[in-house]
């Protein structure tokens, strides 16, 4: 069937451009993590439907890395941030991280957005011994079996979902309807919110919708006819920018109440002011006045980071000062030291990088409060309690109500 | 009796929104004789570049919409000419998965001007009508209107002007058109900005009501070919047609049907409509 | 480094069904699949259930081949009659369909969580290492024994007969070949091949979710086919491994670029993607392994 002479030499050909492809790729194995830099990774979403929160959280993890260079690096050696883009699927992730695991031998992976995307490379990283942070909400994450090298900065829906009912019945809502896409957390989060609602009397509904359509104006108006005095946005930048408009149109005056992370401040410079004017927006917090979160602020240069970005900047900071204080350089160092930086009672409390590594170097135990709330974590990788900030869309701006 | 009446109107109106971006598509399809995935990096670079001129120079819609046409039909015809024109020779399915190619480009560049920030209009949003105890949106009836007008504009152009006479025959056999001395390229050319531009005024009708970033026309594009398909590939009535019906079909549905099926919703509609007209719902004549 | 091989091996030859499956399809009928990434993602979900359900997992493949003819056959019951630009468009909806099924139907398939924890064989056994090793080892002959199907069905009167349809319907048909079944036959074959592949996918990486199945795989595969020579089997198998090494090549040639933020970066590489795929088209318009076709044989019947 094939003329064996030409398909021999074009075969070979194809062979030998492959390999020189693929040649000046080796040299990098050579590199491993003994010497040299330590490198740790940022698998963020920079294209695709997360392609909106990739880069302010790249953004956070390498001003960590940065301040932890020009204090003289973690162990005595520089940190090398490897990034990656996850392209939103975890498909593409999981090629991203086996080469980041393999090639660039990190120890540690920060920034992982989506829960999909998570669970995908966690057993990559558990086989492997990486550690792996991330901000992903799917419950189902910290019941893998991921032997403790797993650990999320974002709330479990129990504690988040009873928030946002609760905000909801102190804003003297009693009817309370939720918009959401399909997330891992859109049941359990209004299970959470309906308990807490219930418990006063008050009903609640939940809505599932589409998250790709130019106009929810149905949806909408199918939950307009449920009455409901407060309707609880679920889903992410892009189909809330539609919903906010769509409210408006449609003349919804009782609360709104989302996520941080869907009415952020990008949404509010990108649409009409009086579109969100209003809107309240919950996220996990630190205390008032809490230095990681000022510093991190100076950092991002906003006042009001993206939820996403301050917990990649927790995230690194973590990951730095437990590497820093196991005294190896390995992701399961990281396991084992977590803990003892993040929540050691009676800790010196730390709020960023270099003033971790200053009290490790005066032999201080740790505990680290982060940008996105204290970071104590159970054995499983949940956070333990936080507190949360309430906002208002005031004038075009995210405006603090309070923490609590 | 409300809800139906509801769903009646909010279909109209959420069916008017992809019948511009369809009208380019199908437009395109009616002389290159592909489908081209590429209008969803047209849609996305009209939607930019209306919204580059309003936030710039603060000018209104009708601006932008113009500005939009240009930029699209502008990056249409390069792309056309630069990258698909020279494989048509291979066959019509190949330039089409090469103007998948095109469009993961436009997007990407896009992304790496713009970033992957949301950007929208700094236009007012008005508030619904309110007429018995259906929501009408005014926005979305200019939507309607400014749809129903492009598209008279366009088969107005296409029936009585040399050059739309001229596109027809291109259409419709193109040896025989070059027989009579018409330059099939040029038509070409001209049939291409037209289409492309149609799909980049779209984006910013589209932006006025999401937002706008490098996935603006990604996310519509299965909407759009589902519209051109089910009024039939390269009619321009029938897209208009198409992006309405399936508007009333997804809004109906909803009554029915769980809202996250939406788009499952749409391409039943399709199997439907193309087993009893295989060739869609006004798809007999290519124009 | 070698498990970094290892497992690009592995996904170079799922990839590798994959371009198999749309070449046998578009190559060998004209059928274009745009919802490959949809019948990728039911062979991944039928056995990941099948197997999850107690089954062994050589029965699972067999499942998720039979769940992907099953899908082929009713998309073409409805669709084959319609034009090639329709049947396009309409697998492209299936595509997204399937994705949604998968992410709304939570008793069945989970939802947006996945289903984690399925059955890797013998990786008890194996350990890591050996695990990956083995799965490279396993995928890597598959994918030989199905090139090797495929092109002795390539040289059959079936294949001959096919290229026949693709090439003109209405000659074919005239010449007394059985158009539509033959188009059946063929999108069905390519539906369990693609069906295999997700099943593959599933065991060899124990986690499958909605969104592992989004139409950028099928852009991927696509890239591989025409890369490699539509309408040859060879060419569909080496274009899938080019791609791989190209999308992982890209990572490296990408971070090369200075001065550039992350997310530019980013779209660098799928901008590269989709240039690449133009640029092969333009200077290799039938792939780096051109489509051979065989001679007639002498006595046509």
């Amino acid at each position: 069937m094939t003329d064996p002479r030409s398909g021999f030499s074009r075969r070979a050909l194809l062979a030998a451009g492959m390999g020189a492809v693929a040649l000046p790729f080796l040299p990098a194995a050579a590199r491993a993590q003994g010497s040299g830099p330590l490198r740790i990774a940022a698998l963020s979403p920079l294209s695709g439907a997360g392609g909106t929160y990739g880069p302010s959280m790249v953004k956070a993890i390498r001003a960590v890395v940065e301040e932890a260079n020009a204090a003289g690096g973690i162990l005595g050696r520089p940190v090398e941030l490897v990034v990656e883009d996850d392209q939103t699927s975890p498909e593409a992730a999981v090629r991203a991280m086996r080469k980041l695991i393999d090639v660039d031998r990190v120890v540690a992976v920060a920034g992982v957005w989506s829960s999909a995307v998570a669970a995908a490379i966690a057993p990559l990283c558990w086989e492997s011994g990486t550690f792996l942070a991330t901000c992903a909400g799917a419950d189902a994450l910290t019941n893998l079996p991921h032997q403790g090298f797993l650990a999320r900065t974002q709330p479990n829906t129990t504690l988040q979902g009873r928030k946002f009912g609760e905000f909801a019945l102190s804003q003297g809502a009693r009817r309370v309807f939720m918009l959401s896409p399909q997330t891992p957390f859109v049941q359990s989060q209004f299970d959470n919110i309906t308990a807490a609602v219930k418990a006063q009397g008050g009903e609640t509904e939940l809505l599932v919708y589409d998250d790709k359509k130019p106009s929810y104006r149905s949806e909408l108006q199918q939950a307009l006819r449920f009455r409901p005095d407060a309707i609880v946005l679920g889903g992410y930048l892009p189909d809330t920018t539609v919903l906010v408009k769509d409210m408006l149109r449609a003349g919804f005056a009782g609360t709104r109440i989302a996520f941080a992370y869907s009415v952020n401040q990008k949404l509010v410079d990108s649409v009409p002011a009086e579109a969100v004017e209003g809107i309240y927006t919950i996220a996990p917090s630190p205390a008032e006045n809490s230095p990681a979160w000022k510093h991190m602020t100076e950092q991002a240069g906003t006042t009001t980071p993206d939820p996403y970005s301050t917990q990649s900047y927790d995230q690194a900071n973590l990951v730095l000062l437990a590497l820093q204080a196991a005294g190896t350089a390995s992701g399961t160092a990281i396991r084992d030291t977590l803990r003892k930086i993040s929540q050691t009672p009676g800790g010196t409390v730390v709020s960023r990088v270099t003033e971790g590594l200053a009290a490790l170097k005066a032999g201080q135990a740790l505990n680290y409060e982060g940008a996105s709330g204290p970071c104590d974590f159970t054995e499983k990788g949940d956070i333990i309690d936080c507190q949360f900030r309430y906002e208002q869309v005031k004038a075009g701006k995210l405006t603090l109500l309070r923490i609590a | 009796m409300d809800a139906l009446l509801q769903a009646l109107v909010n279909g109209l109106l959420s069916g008017s929104l992809i019948a511009v971006p369809a009208v380019g598509f199908t437009a395109l399809f009616a002389i290159l004789r592909y489908p081209s995935f590429a209008v969803a990096g047209y849609v996305s670079v009209g939607a930019f570049a209306g919204w580059w001129v309003n936030t710039r120079f603060g000018l209104g819609a009708a601006p932008a919409l113009v500005m939009a046409f240009i930029a699209g039909g502008l990056s249409g015809l390069a792309c056309e000419m630069g990258a698909l024109r020279r494989l048509m020779p291979s066959g019509a399915l190949t330039v089409s998965i090469a103007s998948i190619a095109v469009n993961l480009v436009l997007e990407n560049i896009l992304r790496f001007v713009f970033g992957n920030d949301l950007r929208g209009f700094d236009l007012p949003i008005l508030p619904d009508l309110q007429w018995g105890g259906v929501f009408i949106g005014v926005q979305q009836l200019w939507n309607l209107a400014l749809a129903v007008a492009v598209v008279a504009a366009v088969f107005g152009f296409l029936m009585f002007t040399r050059f739309g006479r001229a596109m027809r025959a291109v259409a419709d056999n193109p040896d025989l058109a070059r027989l009579k001395g018409i330059d099939p390229r040029r038509i070409a050319a001209i049939a291409v900005v037209l289409g492309a531009g149609l799909a980049g005024a779209g984006g910013v009708l589209l932006g006025l009501d999401t937002s706008i970033d490098p996935m603006t026309g990604y996310r519509v594009l299965l909407s759009v070919f589902a519209a051109a398909v089910l009024g039939g590939l390269g009619s321009v009535p029938g897209a208009v047609v198409g992006a309405l019906v399936l508007g009333l079909a997804e809004e109906l549905a909803l009554l029915a049907v769980p809202a996250t099926y939406r788009t499952a919703v749409g391409f039943a509609a399709i199997l439907l409509i193309l087993t009893f007209r295989p060739r869609g719902l006004l798809g007999e004549k290519a124009v | 480094m070698l498990s970094y091989l290892l497992f690009s091996v592995t996904i170079g030859g799922i990839y590798a069904l994959l371009a198999l499956a749309l070449n046998l399809a578009w190559g060998g009928a004209g059928l274009v699949n745009l919802g490959l990434a949809g019948f990728f993602g039911i062979g991944a979900y039928a056995t990941a259930l099948a197997t999850g359900a107690g089954l062994p997992v050589a029965l699972g493949l067999g499942i998720a081949m039979l769940a992907g003819v099953l899908a082929g056959l009713a998309i073409t019951g409805a669709t084959l009659r319609l034009r090639d630009d329709y049947l396009a468009i309409v697998t492209l909806g299936f595509g997204e369909i399937v994705r949604l099924v998968a992410l709304n139907e939570r008793w069945l398939t989970n939802g947006a969580d996945g289903l984690s924890g399925i059955v890797a064989p013998f990786k008890a056994q194996l350990g890591v290492q050996g695990f990956n090793q083995g799965s490279a080892l396993a995928v890597t002959a598959l994918v030989l024994l199905v090139w090797w199907l495929l092109r002795r069905l390539d040289a059959s009167p079936f294949g001959r007969a096919l290229r026949a349809v693709r090439e003109d319907q209405e000659l074919a048909a005239f010449a007394g070949k059985p158009v539509l079944r033959l188009k059946f036959q063929a999108f069905a074959l390519s539906a369990a091949l693609a069906g295999l592949a997700g099943a593959l996918y599933a065991h060899t990486q124990s986690y499958i979710s909605p969104d592992h199945f989004q139409p950028l795989i099928t852009i991927y595969i696509f890239l591989a086919v025409t890369a490699g020579g539509l309408g040859r089997p060879l060419g569909a198998l080496l274009g899938a491994y080019a791609v791989v090494i190209f999308l992982e090549g890209t990572r490296f040639l990408a971070a090369l670029v200075p001065g550039i933020e992350p997310v530019q970066v980013a779209a660098l590489r799928e901008a590269l993607v989709g240039l690449s795929l133009l640029l092969v088209l333009h200077f290799r318009p039938r792939g780096l392994l051109p489509e051979r076709i065989p001679p007639a044989p002498k006595a046509l019947p």
